[in-house]
């Protein structure tokens, strides 16, 4: 057990405030921790905590190869794990919740970034691999997660519900269902189970505490907890119990995964609160401040309803305040549409700019919407489609869709056609672009045989154990949610589209229209990665080309194209499969450096195995002037359009908000560029100077956060390539100034 | 645009986009080539002259001697495989800075047409409509292209932009008034309040500065003025309260903008190969702005800090 008990003295007194500030001293002391014993970690925070020494688990393997699979070996292991985990309390904390561990990594990974984790051997699939490595295709086999739970209808039924509809079920459904019903039947009475000893070790550590306020928080919380082992929340502090223990639920088993529309689902429970006279807002802010300590999980907050008013209420406002107040790294986003409360994006925007930690990013209802309608789903559940992950959205409990995890690196799609084309020698930039397309064809559909592949297998793999619970149509039909889920929306990703369109704009610039090289020097030029003065001339000239994101310029036509062409193989694949709808979007991920590994010089001027660019964004340094809204126009007409993103990534200097004018100006910009047909925006404020000092000190910044990616992170826990790649942007921005 | 105005050409030095600090809402900075003044303290020295000249920047030079092979000066030359320069021999025909991509070798303004500009200010037309933006022309001093700014003002208001000019009111009235008349706001620099100072930093008296900002404001279009304060030249109570009874005087004034010493030009002056006489100078601190904006508040004006 990790407990904070006796602490402070009998007589210490506190009030939320001093609470909130307490718990965030204990997070920094807990993130500098982490990055000593694990380094740099390219991802979320997700709130977990370095385990405690004295605990280890051993994963129980059911295969000669030493891992487990499937329903029995997750089921075990699972059941073992949560039978045995310790508990974390801090009687500060509103909340128990915390976790120490993902299953799915205590299993093993494979160090290898296309396929992460172990895959089930008896489903060899050997003939796609050979396809996948040529493209450098992560292909999403045996990947989990990723699409959104019904969180709203889990607290309406409880664990305690949750077990009588499986067992329902069971009784509805023929003898072959029952190796599912009876692992989801073990886990849920392992939780239940689980939660129980929890309760008792709140009770006892109640009465050791010594400090009035903390004993009666620990007594209270023991009566929370042993009613929501198998009870559905009343209060507001009950809902955000059962959703911390969610969280830590699924992250435990397998680092899933989003949160859903947090100023909706919990207004029911603030609004009776407040009705019975059960809560403060303070104190409601403080109960939101406590679930952000547990996990920075996704919320979306606001966004229209089905008339098209807008759906802020007072609980946003709470929420946004407390988020304030902890300031730490937290995925909260703002679904910004054509009603969107004024004041409430006002507010949003200056915390953004006043706390620099990357929250709140914003989303564009319109595109996101039309986009989906564009799938053939009606107006209703485009809405419901939230913001859920990284760069991802999904309908809680109706989608499997493999959000943010399947990518095909058309960088490498690229290179396979250049040195296609100059072996067969018909070089020209018609070949090219025909050879590319052919390439891209291959690689989509192969990507798109995986997928189903996957979804063939993978609860003989990985059965989502958590996640079907709060599905709709697992515990219904009695199957894994890779085969009973309402939709199936897989998406695939393209990355490297500003590097792929520069080459392309590159090549017609300087060879066709200037004739400055032929394909012959040019192709030297990249096999000899640029060597020699002359070559970095080259370089430099190829660099110096008409670029993605200037503005109407080769690039941006280029990468119009490519989108275009890529969301076309992409959406044809659902004659291929029918009954899966694939959806385009342009992300890489942390995969922005690994991908660029893969892959030689390119005729944009890229050295051999630097990073491509990162998700729809241009390589830095695209216009002398940095213009933000260059950017988001070229990031708006390349937009794949069918649901998914392609997201806008900015950084901004924390300078440019400093007066009540600047700010309005900043509003209008994410409003016009959302309006514009943008999905998604992430901004990043960063003081540049702050930055490049806590690149060489990353210990003496254990609070600074960067938006990386999709997400927020500790700038101190990324990894160095990372933190350069954050850098490179920032030098490359001022050798252009 | 007829077609006199769209075959109009004029120089300019930059086209900034997402410009949030010349005029109200997201707007697009034109900066005109050439200037009337000459001050001392210029953040922007490559737009004083009327001509583009090289601006050079050796850190980025990587050898490769393209320019030698293109000056016809000898301007450039290679000495024991380095690379060299001679500034004196430089006839600025921009003949190396077309083969320079390494940048090392930039030239200050480049001629365009104003269906060119226009096609680069209407591409965030979007932007400019929600936050109450538009177009800036700049400089260097936009009238000094009497023509090209007469062409673009009325390109930008067949598009319906809303157009501001930043000037330092040094010109011949009656020549620029019927341009004046097409804007929606004016952007003036009154930088110092004494005429022989303002020769002495500027390179001309401020008198027709004084009498063209009494003129301007009969016409009733808004005025923001602007004052740099430049340490040791524009900086004392004195000058700032003396421009503050300018101010007074003005019937359109929306605000008077205090803009701190921008040290950016240092590397400018090096690039064109001029001295920078402000090379070794820093920003006021916060006390000392606080100060120069009571003195200016003292005038009964609405005064900010820019």
């Amino acid at each position: 057990m990790i407990q904070f008990i006796n602490q402070y003295p009998e007589t210490e007194t506190f009030d939320y405030h001093k609470r909130l500030a307490l718990l965030r001293e204990r997070k920094l002391e807990q993130t500098a921790e982490k990055v000593a014993k694990e380094g740099g970690l390219d991802e979320d925070d997700y709130g977990r905590v370095v385990p405690p020494d004295y605990f280890k688990f051993k994963i129980t393997p059911n295969n000669p190869d030493g891992h487990f699979y499937g329903y029995s070996g997750w089921t075990e292991n699972f059941t073992r794990l949560l039978a045995e985990h310790p508990l974390y309390v801090d009687p500060l904390d509103a909340f128990v919740g915390r976790g120490f561990f993902f299953l799915i990594r205590l299993r093993g990974m494979t160090g290898d970034p296309s396929y992460p984790y172990p895959w089930n051997p008896a489903h060899p699939f050997d003939d796609l691999k050979p396809v996948f490595a040529r493209y450098n295709i992560i292909c999403g086999i045996g990947r989990d997660h990723h699409f959104n739970p019904d969180i709203k209808m889990g607290m309406e039924l409880g664990w305690g519900g949750i077990l009588k509809k499986l067992e329902h079920y069971r009784a509805q459904n023929p003898p072959e269902t029952y190796e599912f019903y009876d692992s989801e039947i073990a886990v849920v009475k392992a939780i239940i189970s689980f939660l129980r000893r929890i309760s008792h070790q709140l009770a006892e550590l109640s009465l050791i505490e010594r400090n009035p306020t903390l004993k009666r928080n620990l007594e209270e919380m023991a009566d929370i907890n042993f009613r929501m082992a198998d009870g559905s929340p009343k209060t507001m502090r009950e809902a955000v119990q059962w959703m911390c223990w969610f969280s830590m639920l699924s992250r435990l088993y397998n680092r899933g995964s989003a949160g859903g529309q947090l100023d909706q689902l919990l207004l029911p429970y603030y609004e009776n609160d407040i009705k019975a006279g059960r809560i403060t807002d303070d104190e409601a802010r403080f109960y939101l401040g406590c679930l952000f300590f547990n996990d920075s999980r996704y919320y979306q907050l606001g966004g229209p309803d089905i008339d098209g008013n807008d759906t802020i209420n007072h609980l946003s406002y709470l929420i946004l305040e407390a988020a304030n107040e902890v300031n730490i790294a937290c995925n909260l986003t703002v679904r910004v549409h054509d009603k969107t409360d004024p004041v409430f994006l006002r507010k949003a925007v200056g915390y953004l700019f006043s706390n620099r930690n990357g929250w709140p990013r914003f989303s564009g209802d319109t595109a996101l919407v039309n986009g989906f309608m564009r799938c053939g789903f009606p107006r209703q559940e485009a809405i419901a489609r939230i913001s859920s992950g990284c760069h991802w959205m999904s309908i809680p409990g109706k989608e499997y869709t493999l959000n943010d995890i399947v990518k095909i690196n058309t960088a490498k799609v690229f290179e396979m056609a250049w040195r296609e084309m100059m072996d067969d020698g018909t070089p020209s930039l018609e070949e090219l672009y025909k050879r590319f397309l052919s390439h891209l064809k291959c690689a989509t559909e192969t990507t798109a045989d995986g997928i189903r592949f996957h979804l063939n297998w993978q609860d003989q793999n990985e059965p989502e154990l958590i996640l079907n619970l709060l599905s709709h149509g697992p515990i219904e039909k009695g199957a894994d949610v890779t085969k009973s889920a309402t939709y199936f929306n897989m998406c695939v990703d393209g990355a490297a589209l500003a590097t792929v369109a520069d080459s392309f704009a590159a090549v017609e610039q300087r060879v066709i229209r200037e004739k400055r090289l032929t394909f012959a020097e040019l192709d030297g030029y990249l096999t000899s990665d640029f060597a020699g003065t002359e070559g970095e001339y080259v370089r430099q000239m190829l660099q110096k080309s008409e670029r993605y994101c200037q503005g109407d310029t080769l690039g941006d036509r280029w990468a119009v194209r490519i989108s275009r062409d890529f969301s076309e193989l992409v959406r044809a694949q659902n004659q291929r499969y029918p009954g899966l709808n694939f959806i385009p979007g342009w992300f890489s991920w942390s995969n922005t450096i690994y991908f660029g590994r893969h892959v030689g010089a390119t005729p944009n001027g890229r050295k051999a195995g630097s990073a491509i660019n990162h998700g729809a964004n241009p390589h830095p340094g695209f216009r002398h002037d940095g213009a933000v809204t260059a950017m988001c126009n070229s990031i708006a007409a390349i937009q794949p359009g069918y649901g998914n993103t392609a997201p806008v990534q900015l950084e901004l200097d924390p300078g440019i908000a400093e007066s009540p004018e600047a700010l309005d100006k900043l509003v209008s910009m994410i409003r016009t560029l959302l309006n514009s047909g943008n999905t998604l925006l992430n901004i990043n404020i960063i003081d540049e100077d702050q930055i490049l000092r806590a690149h060489e000190h990353p210990e003496l910044y254990p609070d600074l956060v960067v938006r990386v990616t999709g997400f927020t992170a500790y700038f101190s826990m990324l990894s160095k390539p990372f933190r350069q790649l954050v850098v490179d942007r920032i030098i490359s921005k001022r050798g252009v100034a | 645009m007829n077609s006199a105005e769209m075959t109009t050409e004029g120089w300019i030095t930059e086209i900034q986009r997402f410009s949030l600090n010349d005029g109200p809402g997201i707007r697009t900075s034109v900066f005109f080539k050439g200037c009337s003044l000459n001050c001392a303290w210029c953040h922007n020295p490559e737009t004083i002259r009327p001509q583009a000249e090289l601006m050079v920047y050796p850190a980025r030079c990587i050898g490769c001697g393209h320019c030698v092979e293109v000056c016809p000066t000898g301007a450039h030359f290679k000495q024991n495989g380095t690379p060299g320069f001679d500034r004196s021999k430089c006839v600025n025909c921009g003949k190396c800075a077309e083969v320079c991509f390494p940048g090392a070798m930039v030239m200050s303004a480049k001629k365009v047409t104003v269906p060119q500009v226009m096609a680069e200010i209407v591409q965030d037309r979007a932007y400019y409509r929600d936050s109450g933006g538009g177009v800036t022309l700049s400089g260097g001093e936009v009238f000094c292209q009497i023509g090209f700014a007469h062409a673009l003002i009325s390109a930008c208001r067949e598009e319906k932009l809303h157009i501001a000019a930043e000037t330092n009111l040094h010109w011949d009235f009656d020549t620029v008034r019927p341009l004046l008349t097409k804007l929606d706001l004016v952007m003036f620099d009154l930088k110092l309040a004494d005429p022989e100072a303002h020769r002495r930093w500027t390179g001309v008296d401020n008198a027709r500065i004084l009498s063209n900002l009494q003129r301007l404001d009969s016409l009733g279009i808004p005025l923001i003025g602007r004052t740099p304060l430049i340490p040791g030249a524009t900086d004392t109570e004195e000058n700032i309260r003396a421009i503050a009874t300018e101010m007074r005087k003005l019937k359109n004034l929306v605000r008077w903008e205090l803009l701190n010493f921008n040290p950016l030009g240092g590397s400018k002056f090096e690039a064109l190969g001029l001295p920078d006489p402000f090379a070794s100078v820093q920003p006021l601190n916060r006390e000392r702005m606080s100060e120069l904006i009571r003195a200016a508040e003292s005038g009964g004006v609405k005064v900010i800090a820019g």
